[in-house]
């Protein structure tokens, strides 16, 4: 008993009811410590909310949140622990910086009331390359330099779970990219559970493991992120998301004469896009394709200017208006393909029929484009 | 006799350094209260301390000397407690003081609350910093320049008091006698030149006080004024 009980990933146990002039936040969740949880949703889904909760700043709720163990909030027990208690940090859209320290002043305020201090300062100053900037007042930050700050200002303060509130949405693509990748890399050498907020899809496909979909308050879906993604395909004409195909593939090749990366789907199927320096450092790389930007043929198209084309088998065909979006397996994988009802009927389209896909180089979307 | 107008000046001097510190003391969690407060009695509490701005200080004064005699409850209490009369004591004028200076120095500490927000407080939190700690390390620093232009408004404006003292202090030399009655008892006994030095150094005397304020926090304000605008500039249009 006491040897499952200690192998067992630690969890965030939610059981919250927040009431709100619109609707209601009810979410009974338990949610592994482990890697990046991304939590999406769209605006007025509850997914701030669900961050304040957890972090103490939202008080009027109802119900409780355990955090590895550790008991934050029982209503029905009348335990409350204010923010400062409860070892759970937040980076919020707007850094939230001490505009009267500096860069090394608010790094200082977070390690002077931390109580355990195991991490090294100068780790975390490495990690998010803070050293040049030390000494600068934040006032004098450009937006990803402040995130940054902030980042390594809540990471110092060695929290249980870091809560991510769009830490990302006030910054350019460039800076966007950079402090991703930041992130991944913290969370991996670290070993820090977070919870990351977004409106961005793209963000959080490119580093969260388990997704966490917000509707008016309730889970919609929560799992591994790829598998949830495709489930929010079959949401029809009240998708959430633009239907794709999510894939975290191992690179194969670098045909750097045409610009091209190969990526193995499978033992005999290789897709491939378009090369960017970043991918060199990568062995696996995470990427998307949008399931308006795949067509079928019945034929291999052997003449084709379209790099990618695979052979699959029709799963599932689900009419949605005017269009039909199709489930085509291909090896051990699922693509999501939309074409017009027109076309379906063309083709005469029917289950267990053997198609072929095709798709640009160019539709095989990273974030990182 | 120019030691009984020297004597005032002390007791001046005493009376308001005393309303100044008591003043900070319940101004700053009045203030506080009343910047977070959300509840409609809000507008309630905001007229009667901004009452004495616009009350006449003799109507203030007319019930502070009923309330502090013995005959009366607080009045009463005081003697009971220290076994001297309230009305026509030092302490009289300090309370008087207290009450009548209050605006002073609670309006302009609610407004730097109120400008401050909720934001930066709740970082503070989630670093772990519990009330009282982000209260000395991220209000006091960030409000400073308001507690300076509170503190000196309100011992400028306690120097300057005359209606209330007038009316509860009793014009006792050392104990109640401040500079302004003594200019008044000048004026009452045609000694125009003592009046005349009196109200020139209490004239100049305002006068440095003010511009030492205005010259310790304008260049600040304004210093902090242009960064945090430049700040918020830089906000929408990041380059990494």
């Amino acid at each position: 008993m006491t040897d499952t009980l200690l192998n067992k990933t630690p969890q965030l146990d939610l059981n919250i009811t927040i009431s709100y002039q619109q609707f209601d936040l009810a979410i009974v969740l338990p949610i592994p410590l482990k890697g990046i949880t991304g939590v999406f949703g769209h605006s007025a889904s509850g997914k701030s909310t669900l961050l304040r909760a957890i972090s103490g700043l939202e008080t009027p709720l109802k119900g409780d949140i355990t955090l590895a163990g550790k008991s934050l909030v029982n209503t029905e027990k009348n335990i409350y622990l204010k923010p400062e208690n409860r070892q759970v940090g937040l980076v919020f859209q707007n850094s939230r910086l001490f505009p009267h320290l500096t860069v090394l002043g608010n790094l200082e305020y977070a390690v002077k009331r931390c109580k355990n201090r195991q991490l090294s300062f100068d780790k975390v100053v490495e990690l998010t390359e803070l050293t040049p900037l030390l000494s600068h007042q934040v006032r004098e930050l450009s937006g990803g330099q402040q995130q940054r700050v902030a980042l390594a200002r809540a990471i110092l303060a060695e929290p249980k779970l870091l809560l991510l509130d769009e830490p990302l949405s006030a910054l350019d693509q460039h800076s966007k990219t950079k402090l991703l990748k930041m992130m991944l890399n913290i969370q991996k050498q670290l070993d820090l559970p977070m919870l990351y907020v977004s409106h961005s899809l793209d963000e959080l496909q490119q580093v969260c493991d388990t997704l966490l979909v917000l509707e008016k308050g309730e889970v919609l879906n929560f799992g591994n992120i790829h598998q949830v993604i495709h489930q929010l395909n079959n949401y029809g004409d009240n998708a959430i998301i633009h239907q794709q195909t999510s894939l975290d593939l191992p690179i194969k090749t670098f045909d750097n004469g045409h610009g091209l990366t190969a990526l193995a789907l499978n033992a005999q199927q290789d897709i491939f896009l378009l090369s960017d320096k970043a991918f060199e450092q990568q062995n696996q790389l995470r990427c998307f394709i949008l399931a308006s930007d795949i067509s079928i043929t019945l034929t291999e198209p052997v003449s084709s200017s379209i790099v990618n084309h695979l052979f699959g088998v029709i799963k599932q065909i689900d009419n949605q208006e005017n269009n039909v979006l199709l489930t085509v397996h291909c090896g051990s994988q699922d693509f999501f393909v939309t074409i017009s009802a027109f076309s379906q009927q063309k083709l005469s389209l029917t289950i267990r029929q053997q198609v072929y896909l095709q798709f640009k180089a160019g539709a095989v979307r990273t974030f990182i484009h | 006799m120019i030691n009984s107008d020297l004597q005032a000046l002390i007791t001046t001097l005493e009376m308001a350094t005393l309303t100044t510190i008591i003043l900070l003391i319940i101004g700053t969690p009045l203030a506080w209260y009343l910047a977070k407060m959300t509840s409609r009695f809000k507008v309630i509490i905001e007229a009667v301390v901004a009452l004495p701005l616009v009350l006449p200080p003799t109507v203030l004064g007319f019930y502070l000397l009923i309330a502090f005699s013995p005959e009366h409850l607080p009045g009463k209490l005081w003697q009971q407690a220290t076994g001297q009369q309230l009305a026509f004591s030092f302490s009289a004028i300090v309370i008087g003081s207290v009450l009548y200076s209050l605006p002073f120095v609670v309006q302009p500490l609610q407004k730097a609350f109120e400008q401050l927000g909720d934001t930066l407080l709740e970082a503070g939190a989630l670093l772990g910093a519990g009330p009282i700690d982000r209260f000395f390390s991220i209000v006091l620093p960030l409000t400073k320049a308001s507690f300076i232009t509170a503190a000196s408004l309100g011992f400028a404006h306690t120097v300057g008091e005359f209606g209330v003292i007038l009316m509860i202090g009793g014009n006792i030399p050392g104990e109640t006698r401040v500079l302004s009655i003594a200019l008044f008892d000048h004026v009452e006994a045609f000694d125009y030149a003592r009046a005349h030095l009196l109200s020139i150094c209490l004239l100049l005397g305002s006068m440095v006080l003010l511009a030492a304020i205005y010259w310790l926090n304008l260049p600040k304000i304004n210093k902090a004024k242009g960064l945090s605008s430049q700040a918020n500039r830089k906000e929408g249009n990041p380059d990494d």
